[in-house]
């Protein structure tokens, strides 16, 4: 992925009036089959978990970059590695549950056993029984470990990647993304629990709606009703070098500059209604935490991770894809481990603004399949990206859909689209 | 089941799960926040994943009586028009009742949740366990506690009404 933008032929460009991408990316199992292996298997670094997820030496996870499965398992040194949850012999899922503590990988099927580190150890009747059958003599147990892949921890952010030849994870996602990195997941963190939800989608339409900052204050009514975001705060849109991944900051208090201009921003919409009272507003009585004071921060991570903090509700999103139509979103919820009792409620309080139920992420889900409904058989036509001047690259304000459409220039890159797809 | 509690009782609590009940499947937030306590009443809806790790998190966290009452008006007045309109059948069978003291009752209960979609087929939603606490006030039984622990890992689809 090294080379530059420009020495690729591209199958999408800017014009004038916007940057415009078929539908059937979002229908088309060509496109996800390329995905698989070009994005998922091929020049990324894929978000697998938290390393507070695995604090114990044995403690193992399941789960899965693009479709593929993983484990991700700490062995007895502490060392943490991710392997393809694939048994060498046969092929079995090696892993069912979705976490738990061991000694050893087992299959089920033949028995045939992995250590933490993916070495064979055991594989049952190798020398036969009573002098009979058995491996060959050829067999060598050295030479059926586990399917490695390659692994970085970032401040406990654990990525995994297929590929033996993409940078390094600080190169990948280049300095403005491992800022925002250091800075949430700046000391020990306590995980608050898992959200799963299956969304009947395309996961393009997830990394397009992650890194739109056009539809926060627009779709998501419970930020303009109360104020934890308003199109007329001050904020900035930042984008790393290769405009993989996208950063949205809201910097300055949620207060309107003035009623007047607040009316005017929001006075086609559909039923912004700033006289509504919480009965117990406590949900939005945060408490400062980060020296930038910023209220809303979403770091769009290429391809599977979105890093949120919205006030004191932190947590990572991981995409896990199924088809075309379907993917998985997993929301983690963490604080920190010195966490004062307040500081716990503060962030229990705010949990319920994201997750399948969120207050401002239910409609998320919606917004992504009403899109999948809708341009089933409509595959040539295209949706028009313009908010903002039609480019990518970083700018000091959030009315704009520039990290979508820089999303899109990465995706033809990866799947060389310029030169057709590969049917 | 305990044999301490009284037929009266007994009923109370069945009327106030098919209110529970009856209100939710008519969409009427307003009704479902008339079967919680006054005052002093909580309502959690948690996965059983979570559950089971003995983590907090939960999809619905409404640990006071004003929590309850916003969510009518999330789900009232600010979502109204963002989401897709879907229906609902809540069928349960009690699992235990036991006498907690005060006119209280810890009373556990199995639920499925069916879903139909506007123009689409009824599937499952979701089924698990209500673990509540409910108080007998006069002749009628509310919760002071609600909390319906779902079994699905991962849920089929976003959730706007509660469980």
């Amino acid at each position: 992925m090294n080379a530059p933008m420009t020495q690729f032929a591209k199958p999408w460009v800017a014009n004038p009036d916007g940057y415009r991408v078929p539908y059937e990316v979002f229908t088309d199992q060509a496109y996800y089959e390329q995905e698989q292996e070009h994005i998922f298997r091929g020049e990324t670094w894929s978000f697998v978990g938290l390393d507070a997820e695995l604090p114990n030496n044995g403690d193992f996870k399941s789960t899965a970059i693009g479709d593929t499965p993983v484990i991700v398992t700490r062995d007895q040194n502490g060392q943490l590695h991710v392997f393809k949850n694939l048994c060498m012999h046969r092929g079995a899922l090696l892993v069912r549950e979705s976490r738990g503590n061991v000694k050893s990988f087992d299959c089920v099927y033949h028995q045939w056993s992995f250590d933490l580190t993916g070495a064979l150890r055991g594989v049952p009747m190798r020398r036969g029984v009573r002098g009979e059958g058995g491996m060959p003599a050829a067999f060598d147990m050295a030479n059926f470990g586990l399917d490695a892949l390659r692994v970085e921890v970032m401040n406990g952010l654990i990525f995994a990647s297929f590929s033996k030849t993409v940078e390094p994870l600080a190169d990948y996602l280049g300095e403005g993304i491992v800022a925002n990195i250091q800075r949430i997941f700046n000391r020990p963190i306590r995980i608050m629990g898992d959200y799963r939800q299956y969304i009947h989608g395309n996961w393009k339409l997830y990394a397009e709606n992650t890194r739109d900052p056009y539809h926060g204050s627009l779709l998501h009514l419970f930020h303009s009703t109360f104020g934890l975001y308003r199109a007329t705060q001050k904020g900035f849109t930042y984008m790393d070098p290769s405009n993989r991944h996208s950063l949205l900051k809201a910097t300055a208090s949620a207060a309107p500059t003035s009623a007047s201009e607040d009316q005017e921003v929001y006075k086609d919409v559909r039923s912004y209604n700033t006289e509504f009272r919480l009965q117990d507003a406590s949900i939005l009585a945060g408490r400062p935490e980060f020296e930038d004071r910023a209220s809303l921060v979403i770091n769009a991570i290429f391809p599977n991770l979105l890093i949120q903090q919205i006030a004191n509700c932190l947590a990572v999103r991981q995409s896990v894809t199924h088809a075309p139509n379907a993917f998985e979103i997993v929301w983690t919820l963490f604080g920190y481990a010195d966490d004062d009792e307040e500081m716990q409620m503060i962030r229990m309080k705010q949990s319920n603004l994201v997750g399948p139920a969120g207050l401002i992420s239910m409609e998320d889900g919606e917004a992504i399949e009403i899109v999948q409904d809708a341009v089933i058989r409509d595959g040539k036509k295209t949706s028009v990206l313009a908010m903002g001047g039609v480019h990518a690259g970083s700018v000091d304000h959030m009315i704009t859909e520039g990290p979508i459409i820089g999303f899109w220039e990465n995706y033809a890159r990866y799947l060389k689209l310029g030169a057709g797809l590969k049917k | 089941m305990s044999q301490t509690i009284t037929a009266a009782h007994s009923a109370a609590i069945d009327a106030l799960h098919s209110a529970y009940l009856a209100a939710l499947d008519k969409g009427d937030m307003a009704a479902w926040a008339s079967t919680f306590a006054a005052d002093n009443a909580r309502y959690f809806c948690v996965s059983t994943e979570n559950d089971r790790r003995g983590l907090p998190l939960a999809l619905m966290y409404d640990d006071c009586r004003g929590r309850i009452d916003d969510r009518v008006s999330f789900v009232t007045k600010v979502w109204a028009g963002t989401y897709e309109p879907y229906r609902t059948r809540h069928f349960i069978q009690r699992l235990s009742c036991e006498a907690a003291g005060n006119n209280q009752y810890r009373v556990t209960s199995g639920f499925t949740i069916m879903m139909s979609a506007e123009g689409g087929t009824t599937a499952v939603l979701t089924s698990g366990e209500y673990r509540d606490l409910i108080e007998i006030q006069g002749d009628s039984a509310v919760f002071c506690e609600r909390r319906a622990v779902y079994d699905a890992d991962v849920l089929p689809r976003y959730i706007v009404f509660p469980f």
